[in-house]
């Protein structure tokens, strides 16, 4: 009880918001439209799963968006040029890796503060994205959206495949040393040296890990819709930053569970949609995240002070 | 220690004439008063930004949030203005107390709830962009501003554009208090050893929060001077801003870890990134893309000076472990 | 049988302090082998030596009849060295079972985890020392002492030979040291050598079969425990009257100058402390570690300020609420970690000395470099600072000028109450008694002094009067000049003898 304490507050919160919209908006949950909005968040939810990763291993990673948008734009052209979906998908997890890989390297080996170090690459694969795109949006061949089935199948499909990998994420942190190692290293990096854990590897290889899963969701995102566009991955830093810490992932490392993600995205993903619901501007949906992400550290500022004592 | 920074310091103005001489000999009307005026009004606000950068960084922190500050502030001047007709001046005032606000909120939760700045200036970066575009309903934006306010971004004195005055202020200002006062004694000492500096006696709290108020200040000003140049107030507005200025910061020989680091070599570090920029942009004559080219150099500088830094500081050996008996 | 462990003349020194000496010293299987000696003794750089953290400048060290050749920790750790201290290095964020698995198993990335079988035997292992901690249990809701049990489980399941325990007993209640004796007498049946470090008297007798006392980084002697009785011990421990000479007080103290009154802090554990320092006084604080003299001295800085009692400073009752009021009132902490502390290393040493008295020589906050020079050219004349120059570095500086530097910050604020805490902790024997001129000169110039330090010979060479500490509170004060005997018998709680 004590230990899933901020992931059922949060799915607390999460039922409450969504039975204010099942009594004040009751057309929130006609059928289509909320398929649609769930699938919208899967991307974002295999993202979620490495930044988890990211966060307990005590470090950061805010170039994610960048190289979304990037993978995308990669999987979006080798598409377009005919080349089959899964060639696509793995040459997309593959720049996703390298992207990754290099942050990887610079913090784990060079010892760089990661926040420095992927606020840097945020905005050198950005621009380069945009010096080499100019905004240019790409048309996808017609059997790429949805993997060419129905548009329910697709979507039942990417839902099932984010939950099975949020699973199986959830399976190998428990059940793997290597799972284990993370949080060893986020929890004291020096013991894990002494424990014989080699803590730049397992930093480099998180890092790796998350670009692989930001290009693996590119292209969940991208097999949504008929086109890709280069800025597909705006923003996309924050919200999943957002999803990790609300689902109750300490920034001070070690501690975190992957199911948190889960009610962590799903209420900062109804928060717009709620507000739209209610008649407020939509336009909010960057405050609010700010203003949660500030709430959560707040909240474990104020618990780990407790702790101490 | 003294010696190896200013060496750092020679070598960065070493580079930047170099910089400057390749670029007029090889680009077109490089070292003309128009283009030096452009690079200087193309970099204040970003050098603004980076001389209240400087502090932050010496006391071991960082302030993600300026960019979005600097948007926030141009939002509310632009309503000062547009909305409650507020004369310009007026609003200005009005922007740098938002700036100093945003500061404030920043500096109580690093130093009442000792959060890492880190994750709160990454909260507040999103605050702040988030509320300036509640604000002005993602799109809005203010434009039609008066000429005498427009001149503030646009026009020259004493053959110098007008904001670059305001610059040399602030850039005086912040070197006396970095290099003159007991306060920028203080940041260096926080950076270096925050308990041994409590220890000594000093305000530590007081002069972490005052970094943090004084760099949301000078975000309002540097918004009003943004919105002045670009003669519009919008929502985007400094974009990507923090990253421009910490890599000056950082390329002017700042440590990232707190303690070492001047404010001439912030200058220096901005001048740099300014020139390179306007410079390359010129040669390849794609002056169409000089945003997106600069923002690949800055966040490729800003690597390779960290690296750089981290490698040289590993060179002479670690330092000494302490010892028992 | 070959001894489990044979350390032979073994010498270490850090920079101009030698903390180890020649030192030899040897285990047997199945024995419980106490090492005792002051702070600085000596006691832990064995320890280091012996866990592979410190490599020796020369000796030898055999593990099972084997000559170490490389000292790191894993190494020693395959040699079945095992160490437990007292701030226990495990992961807060981890499981008890799998703390004690990381500790045990190879690391394998890839290697699946088996939760059940990780539990059983982390229970197994802590049943087996008779503790009764949940193995699912996050370690971070353990409290100190179940931590150190589950350091003690990680060595016993390592299976290793030796184990050092470093004050195991400090911050365990009466029932658990019970349980823990009991695990050391186990391990002892069971033929594993157990060094037992502790300042408990009562512990070493009920416990140890052979002692080796360490002084100034030389081994004193080892002797079987039945032939000791507790003042024999002592003796050991203090040793033979002292050959350098202390500088003596002359003429009487003035009036007191700092007056306490059942001062507490909760916080940190001072409790019912009542003392007055006179001008012109040096006033030792003796006791063990842990006996809360540091935390006697931050509560007086205002670092953790008190919540009982009070402060009399020149018979005015004042609130020290954090170091700045402190400074205001004329109290100086020359804090006893000098690197992390007293002194900033990275900054000049003009900078380091005046950095507790900006308001006063940087009037409206502008630096003045030119008085700032003559400051420290005063302090480095008037100390005889051994440095570059006023803009050398702090960390360019040895141990003693690094002291120095740290009380010359203070003397500049122009305290009446100066408190030292272990002023010539790591210094060498030259600086070491230049040091003591200067704070017998200081207390002569009418100062009063409080000094904390664990060497000894020093308090009793230094001090006018001597107050003893104990779990949190001044037990005993003792006037004139007592014998070692008597302020060791009182900081270890015994009758003197």
């Amino acid at each position: 009880m004590k230990r899933h304490f901020r992931e059922l507050s949060v799915a607390a919160a999460l039922a409450l918001l969504l039975l204010a919209l099942a009594i004040f908006a009751p057309n929130f949950y006609s059928l289509q439209p909320l398929l649609s909005r769930l699938t919208a968040q899967m991307p974002a939810l295999v993202a979620a799963i490495g930044m988890t990763l990211v966060i307990i291993s005590r470090q950061i990673d805010i170039s994610v968006g960048s190289q979304f948008g990037m993978c995308a734009v990669i999987a979006g052209l080798l598409a377009a040029a005919g080349l089959p979906l899964p060639v696509v998908l793995l040459a997309s997890i593959g720049a996703g890796a390298v992207m990754g890989a290099v942050n990887g390297a610079l913090v784990a080996w060079l010892g760089l503060p990661s926040i420095v170090v992927t606020l840097a690459t945020m905005v050198t694969w950005q621009e380069a994205l945009r010096l080499w795109q100019q905004g240019r949006l790409l048309n996808l061949p017609p059997g790429v959206q949805w993997f060419g089935l129905s548009q329910s199948a697709g979507q039942m499909a990417l839902i099932g495949f984010a939950v099975a990998l949020v699973a199986l994420g959830a399976w190998v942190m428990k059940n793997v040393n290597a799972g284990r190692f993370i949080h060893a290293v986020g929890s004291d990096a020096e013991a894990a040296r002494l424990a014989g854990i080699n803590p730049h590897r397992v930093t480099f290889g998180v890092f790796a890990l998350m670009g692989a899963l930001v290009g693996l969701a590119a292209v969940m995102n991208a097999v949504q819709s008929p086109q890709v566009q280069p800025t597909c991955g705006d923003g996309l830093e924050l919200k999943v930053i957002a999803a990790a810490v609300v689902g109750g992932v300490a920034v001070s490392g070690g501690r975190g569970n992957l199911w948190g993600v889960f009610p962590g995205l799903l209420l900062l993903a109804n928060v717009n949609p709620a507000l739209t619901h209610f008649h407020v501007q939509a336009y909010w949906e960057k405050a609010i995240q700010g203003l949660v992400i500030l709430l959560a550290v707040v909240a474990d500022g104020i618990r780990s002070r407790r702790a101490v004592r | 220690m003294k010696k190896l920074w200013l060496r750092h310091e020679m070598i960065l103005l070493v580079v930047l004439v170099l910089e400057i001489l390749l670029f007029n000999a090889i680009g077109r009307r490089f070292l003309t008063a128009d283009n030096v005026a452009n690079i200087v009004r193309q970099s204040v606000e970003i050098g603004l930004l980076a001389l209240v950068m400087t502090p932050v960084i010496l006391t071991g922190g960082i302030d993600l949030s300026v960019g979005s500050l600097l948007g926030l502030c141009a939002v509310t001047f632009g309503m000062l203005w547009g909305e409650l007709h507020w004369p310009p001046w007026v609003a200005a005032t009005g922007a740098v107390g938002v700036g100093a606000m945003g500061g404030c909120v920043n500096a109580a939760l690093i130093t009442r709830l000792r959060l890492p700045p880190l994750i709160v200036t990454l909260g507040t970066f999103s605050l702040f962009r988030g509320l300036a575009e509640a604000l002005t309903s993602g799109t809005k934006a203010y434009t039609n501003f008066p000429a005498s306010f427009l001149a503030l971004g646009n026009s020259f004195f004493l053959g110098v554009p007008v904001q670059a005055w305001v610059f040399v202020v602030v850039a005086v200002a912040v070197w006396l208090l970095v290099h003159r006062t007991t306060a920028g004694r203080a940041f260096r000492a926080i950076g270096f050893a925050p308990e041994g500096a409590r220890f000594a006696g000093l305000p530590v709290e007081r002069r972490i929060a005052q970094a943090y108020v004084l760099a949301g200040a000078v975000a309002g000003l540097a918004a009003v001077i943004f919105v002045s140049r670009v003669t519009e107030a919008r929502a985007n507005a400094g974009i990507g801003y923090e990253l421009a200025a910490i890599t000056a910061v950082v390329l002017g020989g700042t440590s990232i870890f707190g303690g070492v680091g001047s404010v001439h070599g912030t200058l220096l570090g901005v001048a740099a990134v300014a020139v390179l920029g306007n410079g390359l942009s010129r040669i390849l004559s794609i002056t169409a893309f000089s945003r997106e080219l600069s923002g690949i150099l800055t966040g490729a500088l800003l690597i390779v000076a960290l690296a750089a830094g981290t490698l040289l500081r590993r060179a002479p050996g670690a330092k000494g472990r302490g010892r028992s008996g | 049988m070959p001894d489990l462990l044979r350390a032979t003349q073994l010498t270490k020194s850090f920079g101009a302090v030698r903390a180890l000496r020649g030192v030899s010293f040897d285990l047997r299987a199945g024995e419980v082998h106490a090492l005792l000696g002051e702070n600085g003794a000596g006691k832990s750089t064995l320890i280091k030596v012996i866990t592979g953290a410190h490599a020796p400048d020369s000796g030898s060290l055999e593990v099972g009849g084997k000559t170490v050749n490389h000292f790191n920790p894993r190494e020693a750790h395959r040699r079945g060295i095992a160490c437990i201290y007292q701030q226990p290095a495990l992961f807060p964020d981890l499981s008890v079972a799998e703390n004690i698995a990381l500790r045990l198993e190879t690391p394998r990335a890839w290697r699946r985890v088996r939760s059940a079988s990780r539990i059983a035997r982390a229970r197994e292992l802590l049943t087996r020392i008779g503790a009764d901690i949940e193995p699912r249990r996050e370690v971070r809701y353990l409290s100190m002492p179940e931590q150190q049990l589950v350091e003690i489980a990680c060595a016993i399941g390592s299976g290793a030979r030796v184990v050092i325990m470093d004050e195991p007993t400090a911050s365990l209640t009466q029932n658990e040291q019970h349980l823990l004796f009991a695990v050391v007498r186990d391990l002892r049946a069971s033929g594993v050598g157990v060094i037992y470090i502790s300042h408990r008297l009562e512990e070493i007798f009920a416990l140890a079969d052979r002692v080796t006392v360490l002084r100034d980084g030389e081994s004193v002697g080892t002797n079987a425990l039945d032939s000791m009785n507790e003042s024999s011990l002592i003796a050991m421990m203090v040793g033979r009257e002292v050959s350098h000479t202390f500088p003596t007080a002359e003429g009487a103290p003035g009036d007191v100058a700092l007056s306490l009154h059942e001062l507490g802090c909760s916080a940190s554990g001072v409790h019912g402390v009542s003392l007055d320092v006179r001008a012109g006084e040096i006033v030792g604080l003796a006791g063990l570690v842990g006996a809360g003299r540091t935390e006697l001295a931050r509560v007086l800085f205002g670092l953790t300020p008190a919540d009982r009692g009070e402060i009399l400073l020149n018979g005015e009752r004042v609130v020290v609420a954090d170091p700045r009021t402190a400074i205001a009132h004329g109290v100086a902490y020359v804090p006893e970690d000098r690197r992390r502390h007293g002194v900033i290393l990275e900054m000049p040493i003009a900078q380091n000395m005046s950095m507790a008295i900006h308001g006063l020589i940087f009037p409206g906050g502008w630096l003045r470099v030119a008085a700032e020079l003559r400051l420290a050219d005063e302090f480095i004349a008037s100390l005889d600072i051994k440095a570059a120059g006023p803009g050398a570095p702090g960390a360019s500086l040895s141990g003693g000028n690094q002291q120095k530097v740290s009380v010359a910050r203070w003397l500049a604020t122009k305290p009446r109450v100066l408190i030292l805490d272990e002023p010539t902790q790591g210094v060498d024997v030259g600086a070491k008694s230049e040091i003591h001129r200067i704070i017998r000169q200081l207390a002569q110039d009418g100062l009063a002094v409080l000094m904390i330090s664990s060497d000894l010979p020093e308090v009793l060479g230094m001090s006018d009067r001597i107050a003893v500490m104990r779990g949190g509170t001044i037990t005993t004060l003792l006037d004139g000049k007592p014998d070692a005997h008597t302020v060791m018998a009182a900081a270890l709680g015994k009758e003197a003898a």
